[in-house]
């Protein structure tokens, strides 16, 4: 029975990992309705207590209700030790509502501890908090990019912060393509999924940033980008990060614009912990790139950087990594726009860049992708430049820049195998979760190699 | 009565009975004066901030558009501010004073027509959260709040109770004092390179919690005096690029203070307790309850402002004065929770509430708007040594 199922995992929490279980945690932790946890504590509390195998359950309470005060009613809402408890029900005139707050078990001196529980899973669970209470508002729906841009009277970088945050927050709500299906489905993988989103978001700010019709690619970019991640599996999350970035390879020179809006815009308060932050911090990061940039390419470049700095995973090998190549590529190549600037800006990046940022600065050209699952790959690509085609990737570093500015080429090659894209990125994204620090992937990979090479290798691939 | 006459004060003739319109002024030696303290002469020391500022040696000066006199008699000096438009009943005296027998306020401004709910409808009334501060004490309350709004504690009936709560509005004071510190101004650059100022993560968490609340239910956040925004009255509303999380959503509304909104059809009007405990510094009142209900009747919101408090030069229209009468008249940040329901002459209700300030009390005010009621409803937690 899943009852059984669900006591046994309380039991779990509360006697092997010591934890303290309240009813919010165990909310999120089991994924039910709030109301269902506190019953199923409940249930938990009166079986161990009928068993009484010794072990201390500590239990406490939220008792709820008015009393007169002064004259007037005043409603009392406490958290109470299981001690208190009666004492408490006695002081009220009218209960509204009692139930079990927590259990653990140790005895709480006080209600600090079932602060900081509730804290901790509410910041990681921070865009879907309602998700599992018992109102629901209609009106609470996150504004899309679309409209979050038209909000702001000026394109400035400070204007696309809201509609960035607002992406970032409603990272699979972009622009209603997808709204509940890919909220829900984005959510569930959290980390890179919000990374994915957020680029996606950031992505879509770009476009909002610039005085184009943007908002309409924007939406696109979002949509697209919100799709495959939806779908996706975490590892397919770089796949589809890779892929998209081969497909924006492909895409017209436009794209880059908006992606370079989107590394704009998305400044934003950066905000430490959840995947959100991710997000603004990528957005911070970019602005800081922002002032070098001055091509499409170089902001792609950078957004790259950013995007990829934010997902912290990247341990710092890959920055280092990456400062060299840029270093390499913005001295061997001066007429391609995206390495002398990237490269710099690149260095400017303060986070490890992860590999999807090396394949996004393979490929520096958007690309229009039309479908969902397009500009998701077209995001990474975009993140890592570094990652074009297997062949020129091997080369010296100046020809890999070459292959990114040789937009047909790669748009041959990307266009002609949509599939393949994924699939590489998918690999290479796999490895990249397993393996941060390593470059040992197919396509991306051998993009990631290829710098890699370019940095220590590179000399003997010439000669 | 109509006989009697209404003069200006250029046209009073001494020994005459008459009224006179005007704006008060009340010369008041502790009344802190920036000349004063720059001044070389004196070698003052700048005056300490004190509770009141009142003396018994504080006179009253009526104001019209060409003179000022000096009023004395039957008015408690103690009780008026500076600013507040009244008129007096007396005779002009030998010495040049005025003699008052009588005076009064422009009284309740004329009532709004009522298009209240006919359900139970709930606002919540809460502020002065004051995040930032460093204590965890009332960082337990302040979830125990959010839970209650956004449906997660209490049994089922306690939900649904708190679904009928249509709005929340935080009045003012969202951060705490203490991250008003600006201790990098003082200490050398070396030492505070690498800080942030205190409000940073106070904003942060702020942002948390309304996300949390914005999930749920509208939200309208009023900036009081220790939020980042503009110091000086009207404060305009905080920037959203503060609040990312939060401001996605359409649910968050960042107001100004004061705040006037009709909500379900009931017109709310107030402050962040700024307007109020300026009054209170320079007036013998002390309960803010009365101050509150007083403003009313003065027909203005903040008569101290400009004078002693920090207010925009508006000169072409004081958009201070209450022209309607609201439904509800609240103040954020008091001392402590009161509320009272007031009835006026020409059949204004009035529901008169002092929020108290949350990270004192951990409590918050549950306004119905069916009939105009109000409750507190307080939050607590346990600690080591409760014990009840």
């Amino acid at each position: 029975m899943e009852d059984e199922l669900y006591l046994e995992n309380i039991d779990e929490f509360v006697t092997d990992q010591n934890r303290i279980v309240t009813y919010k945690w165990l909310s999120y932790t089991l994924g039910v309705h709030v109301n269902q946890a506190k019953q199923m504590l409940y249930d938990y509390v009166e079986r161990k207590r009928k068993e009484n195998s010794g072990a201390q359950l500590h239990v406490t309470y939220l008792v709820a209700g008015s009393l007169v005060q002064n004259g007037h009613t005043c409603h009392k809402v406490a958290v109470v030790r299981e001690d208190k408890l009666e004492a408490m029900k006695s002081k009220l005139a009218t209960i509204a509502s009692v139930h079990v707050y927590s259990v653990q078990k140790a005895l709480l001196k006080d209600s600090a501890p079932l602060y900081n529980t509730d804290y901790d899973i509410v910041k990681t669970n921070l865009h879907n908090c309602s998700k599992f209470s018992a109102i629901q508002c209609a009106a609470a729906v996150p504004r899309t990019p679309a409209e979050a841009p038209q909000a702001q009277t000026t394109s400035a970088r400070a204007g696309s912060q809201p509609p960035s945050d607002a992406d970032a927050v409603s990272a699979p709500v972009v622009n209603g393509h997808a709204p509940s299906a890919a909220k829900q489905t984005s959510q569930q993988p959290k980390g890179i999924m919000e990374m994915f989103a957020a680029k996606a978001a950031s992505k879509a700010h770009d476009a909002n940033k610039e005085t184009k019709p943007e908002s309409k690619e924007a939406p696109g970019v979002s949509a697209a980008s919100s799709k495959p991640p939806a779908k996706s599996s975490i590892m397919n999350n770089f796949f589809g990060k890779a892929a998209m970035n081969k497909l924006k390879v492909n895409s017209v020179p436009e794209q880059p614009k908006e992606e370079k809006e989107a590394v704009k815009p998305s400044v934003s308060v950066a905000e430490p912990e959840s995947s959100l932050n991710v997000v603004v911090e990528k957005p911070g990061k970019k602005t800081e790139s922002v002032k070098s940039q001055q091509k499409d390419k170089k902001s792609k470049m950078k957004r790259v950087d950013k995007s990829d700095n934010e997902e912290e995973r990247e341990p710092e090998n890959l920055k280092k990594k990456r400062k060299r190549i840029k270093q390499l590529q913005s001295d061997s190549s001066d007429e391609e726009d995206v390495p002398p600037s990237p490269a710099p800006e690149e260095e400017k990046a303060p986070s490890p860049p992860p590999v999807p940022a090396l394949k996004a600065e393979l490929e520096p050209v958007p690309t229009e992708v039309s479908a969902g699952g397009r500009k998701r790959k077209r995001k990474r690509v975009l993140k890592s430049k570094m990652f074009i085609d297997e062949e020129e990737g091997c080369m010296v570093t100046e020809k890999v820049y070459e292959s990114e500015s040789c937009t047909d080429s790669e748009d041959d090659f990307t266009k002609s195998k949509p599939p393949p894209p994924q699939k590489q990125p998918a690999l290479p994204a796999k490895k990249e979760l397993k393996e941060e620090k390593k470059n040992l992937k197919k396509g991306p990979a051998a993009a990631n190699r290829a710098n890699k090479q370019v940095s220590i290798m590179g000399f003997f691939q010439k000669k | 009565g109509q006989d009697v006459p209404v003069r200006k004060l250029c046209e009073l003739q001494a020994g005459e009975r008459c009224c006179v319109v005007g704006t008060l002024f009340k010369a008041m030696q502790l009344q802190p004066s920036i000349l004063q303290e720059i001044s070389e002469e004196h070698n003052l020391e700048p005056q300490p901030p004190l509770s009141k500022y009142i003396h018994p040696s504080d006179e009253l000066i009526l104001e019209d558009e060409l003179q000022r006199i000096k009023l004395e008699g039957a008015i408690e000096v103690q009780r008026l501010v500076t600013g507040t438009i009244f008129a007096v009943y007396g005779c002009e005296q030998d010495d040049g004073k005025f003699l008052v027998e009588d005076h009064c306020f422009a009284n309740l401004p004329p009532p709004l027509p009522w298009n209240g709910p006919s359900a139970d409808r709930f606002v919540l009334l809460v502020s002065g959260l004051g995040l930032g501060s460093g204590s965890g004490e009332s960082l337990l309350g302040t979830q125990l709040l959010v839970d209650v709004v956004t449906g997660q504690l209490g049994a089922e009936g306690g939900q649904s109770c708190a679904a009928n709560i249509s709005r929340v509005v935080l009045a003012g004071n969202l951060l705490s004092q203490n991250t008003q510190s600006r201790d990098t101004i003082n200490k050398a650059k070396y030492l505070t390179k690498k800080t942030q100022a205190a409000s940073v993560e106070a904003v942060k968490m702020l942002d948390e919690i309304l996300l949390q609340l914005c999930t749920s239910v509208p939200v309208d956040v009023m900036p009081g005096e220790f939020d980042p925004t503009n110091y000086t009255l009207p404060q305009q509303p905080l920037h959203r690029c503060m609040l990312p999380l939060a401001s996605a959503y359409a649910t968050l509304h960042l107001v100004t203070n004061p705040y006037q909104a009709d909500i379900d059809g009931v017109r709310f009007l107030g402050t962040s307790g700024q307007n109020i405990s300026d009054i209170f510094k320079y007036s013998s009142m002390d309960d803010y309850l009365e101050i509150l209900e007083w403003t009313l009747r003065a027909g203005h919101i903040s008569p101290t402002a400009p004078d002693t408090l920090g207010c925009y030069p508006f000169y072409k229209s004081d958009p201070f004065i209450l022209t309607a009468c609201p439904h509800v008249y609240f103040c954020g940040n008091a001392p402590r929770f009161q509320s009272k329901l007031l009835q006026g002459d020409e059949g204004q209700r009035v529901l008169l509430v002092t929020v108290p300030a949350f990270s004192a009390t951990q409590t918050a005010c549950l306004v119905n708007l069916r009939n105009l009621s109000c409750q507190p409803i307080s939050f607590s937690g346990f600690g080591a040594e409760d014990d009840d």
